[in-house]
């Protein structure tokens, strides 16, 4: 067998089997440290790392798998489809909260980087992090920031994001389900709409939403993003 | 019963042929991009063909949720192997891991307070009286 093809099954399967594994684990302990979207990465550092190999040799064993997030950008097309009596009913409330959100994303974490420091691809490969996989991968090659400090960047946000949604709502009066869902949807993608799930239906609805518009809008908007400087 | 009736049928009863239906779309998307210079991703074309076509009721909904499914439920898995990008920054672990963490806790935080107030002030103003509970 070439050693090419060893690679493949061997880093595919222990990511899986990995991420199978902590998604188990996450459902019986639902702790925000337990997230599949943390702890999968870590236990695959870890061998990585203990096996004296490289991300390189890692990442050549499982690119496949990160292709499949364009078929999963397609996918966004249904729930998009069977949330439309909301988007219908909805649209100007959602519209303006999803361009101030992404305005102030962008703005704040430029901003931000700025004031302590960190500048040039780093800078730039934080902004689009709010937005959810494969939307915030592409627009960061766009705007000439690093697709996989991004990708970084986004899990990241995601746990956090899911952590910072349950204290904003303890502390503040959040009154309709359409803003606790933006929240969510905005601020922590994918991670943020399974927490909104859990709170209730609508909100989990209005975040899956929120998330995949505000991925094809910054998008659609990284040629102006681009113009900030790195 | 039309071949397209029959297609729906048997994509309905058929999860796998679901999942190679949408990654279908994605390679469709791909080829247009790739044939029409367009500066878009091919899965986003991807997606508005398909969201045309379910619009449009060329296509039900049944024919292709399940598939559709398939892929969103674990995406998180799809981008694990990206993540591990950080071995090649050992930056990252030192004190600019820091200032990216604390750019990321303020900003996500600002950005959900802004999103959330924005939403409910827009609701009150548009004139729905009932803010409180269900949206």
């Amino acid at each position: 067998m070439p050693e090419s093809l060893i690679h493949i099954l061997l880093w595919s399967s222990l990511t899986i089997g990995f991420y199978w594994l902590s998604k188990r684990i996450y459902r019986r302990w639902p702790r925000w440290w337990l997230m599949p979207l943390a702890v999968t990465p870590l236990l695959l550092m870890m061998v990585v790392v203990s096996f004296h190999e490289s991300y390189r040799d890692y990442i050549d064993g499982t690119h496949w798998l990160v292709l499949l997030l364009g078929p999963a950008t397609v996918a966004f097309a249904i729930p998009i489809y069977e949330q439309r009596g909301l988007i219908r009913r909805h649209w100007p409330v959602l519209l303006v909260g999803m361009l101030v959100g992404s305005v102030v994303s962008i703005l704040s974490s430029w901003g931000l980087a700025a004031l302590v420091g960190l500048d040039g691809a780093i800078r730039l490969s934080l902004l689009p992090r709010s937005v959810s996989t494969p939307f915030a991968m592409e627009v960061s090659g766009e705007i000439g920031g690093i697709p996989d400090l991004t990708a970084v960047f986004v899990v990241i946000t995601g746990i956090a994001g899911a952590v910072l949604g349950d204290l904003i709502l303890a502390r503040f009066r959040i009154a309709t389900a359409l803003a606790r869902g933006s929240l969510f949807g905005l601020g922590a993608h994918g991670a943020g709409t399974a927490r909104a799930h859990q709170i209730g239906a609508t909100e989990g609805a209005v975040a899956g939403l929120v998330m995949v518009l505000v991925g094809l809008l910054n998008v659609l908007a990284a040629p102006l993003v681009a113009l900030l400087p790195g | 019963m039309t071949a397209r009736h029959r297609t729906a049928r048997f994509l309905h009863h058929h999860p796998a042929a679901q999942v190679l239906t949408v990654f279908a779309f994605w390679l469709l998307g791909e080829a247009v991009t790739r044939l029409g210079g367009i500066p878009l991703p091919g899965g986003i074309i991807g997606l508005g063909l398909l969201l045309f076509l379910l619009i449009m009721r060329r296509i039900s909904s049944l024919s292709i949720r399940r598939g559709a499914g398939w892929f969103l439920s674990d995406m998180l898995l799809f981008f694990v192997p990206a993540v591990l990008a950080v071995l090649d920054h050992p930056e990252l672990f030192g004190l600019t891991g820091l200032k990216i963490l604390f750019v990321i806790l303020t900003s996500t935080a600002l950005v959900m307070l802004a999103t959330a107030f924005t939403v409910d002030r827009c609701w009150k103003y548009l004139g729905h009286r009932e803010a409180s509970g269900h949206a």
